[in-house]
């Protein structure tokens, strides 16, 4: 029977300090969701220069609600960049998110089975990149780690792909930037 | 290197493009991907088409000229961006994209088969696309389109000889202990029957009959609705519920169809069902037209999951998948199904479970697993979703349409009894045995679903939680393992900082191979 005391000191992954994203993540996220919102109210306004019965019905509504939805998201945004967190450690990488339903992933560098980094176009103006990492079995990405600087990235890459499991201390040293 | 590959020096590796003629590949590849995923969002706008656009054809011609050239350009684009290199550090690295730049890389250790398919377009031309297929996600396997078979062949023997020799040198430090004696199961066809009882089989069967629905349904109203109508007027006397009769027995036929499809398709998939298990091997011999012979390494048995549902608990019976590591997500877990992947063991009654599951864990003993519960929070969240608030959405329509608003309290009383049963299904069980750890997570609502599996061969670990969750100091957990997951809603913090703590250190710690 398997005995739940506290019999060895575990590393707890409560007790990690997470670094935070890069100064421009929240940029990104912002625009990102412009990139959105902005061909958004394009076609509102022409659907409401070409049909005079549907303006006047929502203009009112339209002209509060939108305004109020991208203050709403951008708020959303910001106190969603600043809740989520990265921590490279030894043998694994901690990545925390969420704001209403917060996670922390644990990945074990032995179970990354492969890699990858994005550079979107804004992305690429801010040199900023993101990170997906991939175990076995799972729908997507397990971590997958937006607004990163590209050298992060890099040097997250380079950490996984310098790691052996049989090593107590890692093989790369994660640069900070 | 092969001459269809224009070797491309840089400065730290020598970085390759395929052969022009995989721009066929990118092409046939693309032209896939729009078929199967853009089609469906395209809908809309094709509606918008017929309904609003006036000389359709020529501008079906604009449109369709202008998406066969973004294809040609596109993939043009992608094959002069498709670069790869196989890395002295036995890795390949893959550059590609168009607009998002993409760098993949895939170790060697993690390639679990290197498939060469030769599709009808590179026959003439003597190329082959090189399949490397990991153990990731369901998308992520690495495709070099038009290479040579020569090329392929080699990479697949460099790729096993790594392989091998990482293998070798895992057997080296480890003590074989492999099991000398024979345990042996065989399963009557009754019981096989049974299966088709309990299965959805003939569910599968229907499924390929879905596109012809409406004729199917055309032909039952005017061939036998009709005739089963006229017969029960005519013989029995039945004017006024005629129809209704005919419907009744018209959906007893086909269910009755169903369940012997069903019972037929188990007979043909497991006839005469004989499981072996000898030198940690399973080898499982069954089947009516063709007998298949399946052989699994326990090594590669990523966790047990034991099923129960409604049916099987009528027949206290219960169905055993030995599940290995699958690409990834629903849709791969049914494909490692069809190829055959899961061992699957069917219609066992608890005894045999219990000793099916010993021969993989010696401990494992059904009636002494002392599950932990979910926390009461959870039975109160989910009546206050999962019962209340339909219920009072139901009383209000209820209302609103002057039907009888008892309704409303019977959609309450039964989600009630769901949303309880569903709380009390909800356990996991931790077990310590030689040294290694394991766990047994439950679920379930009317039936029963139990996954077993070695904490090693978990892949990641998360905790989830709200803020009302936090207060109560409580968190859900989430175990990623290479053949699906194990999800327990609701414990204490402590406990599930625990197990994710425990279960990496595990991971982290246990040098064995996972895989």
């Amino acid at each position: 029977m398997f005995n739940n005391q506290q019999i060895m000191d575990l590393p707890a992954h409560s007790a990690i300090s997470f670094k935070s994203l890069s100064d421009k993540a929240l940029l990104h996220t912002q625009l990102n969701w412009l990139t959105f919102y902005i061909p958004l109210i394009g076609v509102l306004i022409a659907v409401c220069y070409f049909n005079e019965a549907f303006a006047e019905s929502a203009q009112t509504y339209l002209l509060i609600g939108m305004p109020v939805l991208v203050a709403v998201s951008m708020l959303y945004n910001m106190v969603s960049i600043r809740l989520q967190g990265f921590a490279v450690r030894n043998h694994d990488i901690a990545f925390k998110k969420g704001v209403i339903w917060q996670q922390v992933t644990v990945l074990p560098l032995a179970r990354v089975q492969h890699m990858e980094i994005h550079q979107g176009p804004i992305e690429r103006k801010l040199s900023l990149a993101s990170i997906k990492l991939f175990s076995a079995g799972g729908v997507s990405a397990d971590l997958q780690i937006s607004g990163l600087t590209h050298d992060d990235c890099k040097n997250m890459r380079q950490f996984v792909q310098n790691y052996r499991q049989d090593d107590t201390a890692p093989q790369a040293v994660l640069v900070d930037e | 290197m092969s001459n269809s590959i224009i070797e491309e020096q840089t400065s730290s590796n020598d970085w390759q493009k395929v052969s022009s003629w995989a721009l066929l590949y990118f092409v046939v590849h693309f032209s896939v991907r729009f078929v199967k995923d853009g089609l469906l969002n395209l809908l809309p706008m094709f509606v918008v088409f017929v309904t609003q656009v006036e000389n359709k054809l020529f501008w079906a011609q604009v449109a369709g000229g202008i998406a066969l050239i973004s294809l040609l350009v596109y993939s043009f684009l992608y094959y002069l961006n498709f670069k790869f290199c196989i890395s002295s550090d036995n890795e390949i690295l893959l550059n590609k994209g168009v607009f998002k730049k993409e760098r993949l890389t895939l170790k060697f250790g993690r390639v679990q088969n290197v498939n060469i398919a030769e599709p009808f377009y590179f026959t003439p031309v003597n190329l082959v696309n090189c399949i490397f297929d990991a153990a990731g996600s369901v998308s992520q396997e690495v495709v070099l389109p038009g290479v040579t078979k020569d090329y392929a062949q080699q990479m697949r023997k460099q790729i096993f000889a790594f392989k091998a020799q990482q293998q070798e040198e895992i057997q080296s430090t480890e003590q074989s202990e492999a099991e000398t004696t024979e345990n042996r199961l065989s399963i009557s066809n009754k019981e096989i029957a049974k299966f088709g009882l309990m299965s959805n089989m003939a569910i599968l069967a229907i499924a390929a009959f879905a596109p012809f629905i409406n004729l199917i349904v055309d032909f039952l109203e005017k061939q036998i609705i009709a005739k089963v109508e006229g017969f029960y007027e005519q013989e029995l006397g039945m004017l006024a519920s005629a129809a209704t009769f005919a419907m009744i027995t018209l959906i007893v036929l086909l269910v009755l169809a169903a369940v012997m499809l069903s019972v037929i398709m188990s007979l043909i998939r497991f006839y005469n069902f004989e499981l072996y298990f000898k030198g940690q091997k399973f080898k499982r011999i069954a089947g009516l037209l063709e007998r298949h012979q399946l052989s699994m390494s326990m090594d590669k048995v990523q966790s047990i999951v034991i099923k129960q549902n409604l049916m099987g608990r009528l027949l206290k019976r219960f169905t055993v998948e030995c599940l290995q590591a699958s690409s990834g997500g629903l849709v791969a877990g049914v494909a490692a199904k069809q190829n055959k992947q899961t061992l699957v063991l069917p219609v066992l009654n608890s005894e045999q479970v219990d000793s099916v599951c010993q021969w993989i864990y010696p401990w494992f003993n059904s009636k002494k697993l002392a599950f932990k519960r979910a926390e009461r929070a959870l039975l109160y969240k989910n009546l206050g979703f999962y019962a209340l608030l339909p219920s009072a959405l139901v009383l209000g329509f209820c209302f609103i349409a002057d039907i009888n608003t008892l309704i409303g309290l019977g959609v309450l009383v039964v989600f009630s009894g769901l949303v309880t049963l569903s709380y009390q299904r909800y356990g996991y069980y931790m077990h310590e045995d030689n040294g290694r750890f394991y766990m047994v997570v439950r679920k379930g609502m009317i039936g029963v679903h139990y996954r077993v599996f070695e904490l090693y061969k978990a892949q990641s670990a998360r905790s989830i939680s709200t803020y009302l969750m936090r207060k109560s100091g409580l968190k859900s957990l989430y175990i990623q393992l290479a053949s699906g997951f194990a999800f327990m809603p609701y414990i204490k913090q402590q406990d599930a900082d625990f197990i994710i703590d425990f279960t990496i250190k595990q991971i982290e710690s246990d040098t064995r191979s996972w895989m």
